[in-house]
């Protein structure tokens, strides 16, 4: 792996997060480089949430500094650059008044202007994020009537049309079926590669994990990072990290 | 043409029932969507004590509603925020607690008579030129604010995190939401009455969501449900001398079911 001078995305340092004394995270320090592919596992409760959570200023941190981009997390006001897909994207409220181009439009929001109404780039953007994420054809659908992978689609859909350099996503895969969940990790790998997007997910399927990943961080309480998840992580590993017996598949492509 | 168009005071309450009907449907498609549905209700009483203020103390009485109800809507964000309280029960407190101070407030100053009642229950009678120029001053501020932050405030409807996370400044438009909507709910009480309003708020949009038709659509339903039940509300109250706020809310009554038929899974 070759050694990044650049600034990262993220710089994490000694990073605690408590509630009424309980330590939910504890000096966590790690950094996320532009174009990297982290996926983040560990057991519920372990505070993988909680982290994603202060990365993106939801929750405040006890102690430690997290820099993004350079720029303290207080100063820092490109949020349009990173995109983010909750957990509950697949649960959302049937009834809501949207269809599949409301959602994704979304994403353009905090761009524009307020005087001005969606422009010809914002139509541009949201109209090529629809075709990237292959919803192009449920455009004018309601978002309550799609299937969890669709809806899945289109959330991230929504965080590609401001154009983000980092895509964050929490369990992306809660209520979404085998067939789409392959078809997702794909599409994740195609954005990492061809668009060079950097991805961070957090999964509970350490076996889905696929091969593209470049490093794993795995969360309990601390982070355990390995930089070369193919050689290091094996199935002891995680059995400790889950307490539990574990099988890990991986097909050892290497790329060339 | 329409004789009902020849009295001027009739003009006054078409003119400001209209734009009451507007507000309250675009307004009122955020509050259903956020589940804030009571907070209509809520600041229609305490809108109330403002009007008792004014009765008593002889000031315009649809200004210091305005006033009351903006102060009383942004006491119940802090509350929301600063403790742990379930926002219904904040909503009620502030309910009865309004609607109690106020009886006391009218009755203290002797004023317990039937300009009260008709803030209560509306009456388009009693609209006057100055409250018509109140409600479209005040009334164009809110439409303008709403329109200007629509799409800002759909995305924090959807997922007030995702779009905090993306960088939209969610406790200020929450803030501006609620402001705007104390305004034209203090507006409303003189055509629709306190008790009455909240129903112009939220049917229009629990009909239009019938459709399943997304954003903007639904809000066009909206609108065009309210417009349509206060002209015809008003048109009816007029003919049969019945009071106008209750005849308007029946009509928006009457296109809610009509919706909820059409609609049928």
């Amino acid at each position: 792996m070759s050694i990044k001078f650049r600034v990262p995305i993220f710089d994490v340092k000694n990073l605690s997060f408590s509630v009424r004394g309980v330590d939910i995270l504890k000096n966590i320090s790690l950094e996320i480089f532009n174009g990297e592919y982290i996926a983040i596992i560990g057991p519920n409760g372990g505070g993988k949430t909680t982290l994603i959570r202060m990365l993106l200023g939801l929750e405040k941190a006890s102690s430690g500094e997290i820099r993004i981009f350079g720029k303290k997390i207080r100063k820092f006001k490109e949020w349009n650059k990173i995109g983010f897909v909750p957990q509950r994207a697949s649960l959302v409220d049937t009834n809501f008044p949207a269809t599949v181009e409301d959602i994704v439009q979304m994403g353009r929001v905090a761009k524009r202007s307020i005087f001005s109404s969606f422009s010809k780039e914002d139509e541009k953007f949201t109209h090529d994020a629809m075709v990237k994420m292959d919803i192009l054809d449920l455009k004018d659908k309601m978002v309550g009537t799609l299937s969890g992978g669709q809806r899945q689609r289109v959330m991230i859909a929504r965080a590609l049309a401001s154009s983000p350099e980092i895509l964050i996503l929490d369990e992306p895969n809660t209520g979404v079926d085998m067939v789409s969940q392959q078809r997702f990790y794909k599409l994740l790998s195609k954005l990492n590669k061809e668009d060079n997007i950097t991805i961070v997910f957090i999964t509970h399927d350490i076996g889905v994990i696929a091969d593209d990943i470049g490093r794993l961080f795995t969360i309990n309480q601390q982070a355990t990072i390995c930089n070369d998840p193919k050689e290091t992580l094996s199935c002891e590993d995680v059995s400790a990290l889950y307490g539990m017996e574990a099988h890990l598949l991986h097909n050892h492509k290497h790329e060339h | 043409m329409f004789e009902i168009l020849e009295y001027e005071f009739m003009q006054r309450a078409f003119i400001a029932g209209i734009f009451i009907a507007m507000l309250a449907s675009i307004s009122g498609t955020f509050i259903v969507l956020k589940r804030y549905s009571l907070m209509s209700e809520t600041l229609a009483h305490s809108a109330l004590v403002g009007v008792a203020v004014g009765l008593v103390a002889g000031y315009n009485p649809l200004w210091v509603a305005v006033i009351v109800a903006v102060l009383s809507a942004w006491l119940i964000e802090y509350l929301r925020s600063a403790f742990s309280l379930y926002s219904d029960a904040i909503l009620s407190i502030i309910l009865s607690g309004s609607l109690a101070l106020a009886v006391i407030i009218v009755s203290l100053g002797g004023a317990f008579n039937n300009s009260l009642f008709s803030y209560l229950f509306g009456s388009i009678l009693s609209v006057t030129t100055s409250d018509v120029i109140t409600i479209i001053s005040f009334g164009s501020i809110s439409l303008l604010l709403l329109l200007l932050f629509s799409k800002e405030l759909y995305f924090i409807t959807y997922d007030e995190e995702v779009a905090k996370t993306s960088g939209i400044r969610v406790k200020l438009l929450n803030f501006l939401l609620v402001t705007v909507v104390a305004i034209i709910i203090a507006l409303s009480i003189r055509v629709v009455g306190s008790l009455l309003i909240g129903a112009l708020m939220v049917i229009p949009t629990a009909a239009a969501l019938q459709f399943r038709v997304g954003f903007k659509p639904t809000v066009l339903f909206s609108l065009f449900f309210a417009v349509f039940s206060v002209i015809f509300g008003i048109t009816l109250s007029f003919y049969f001398s019945i009071p106008s706020g209750a005849t308007i809310v029946l009509c928006v009554i009457a296109v809610f079911i009509l919706s909820l038929f059409l609609n049928r899974k």
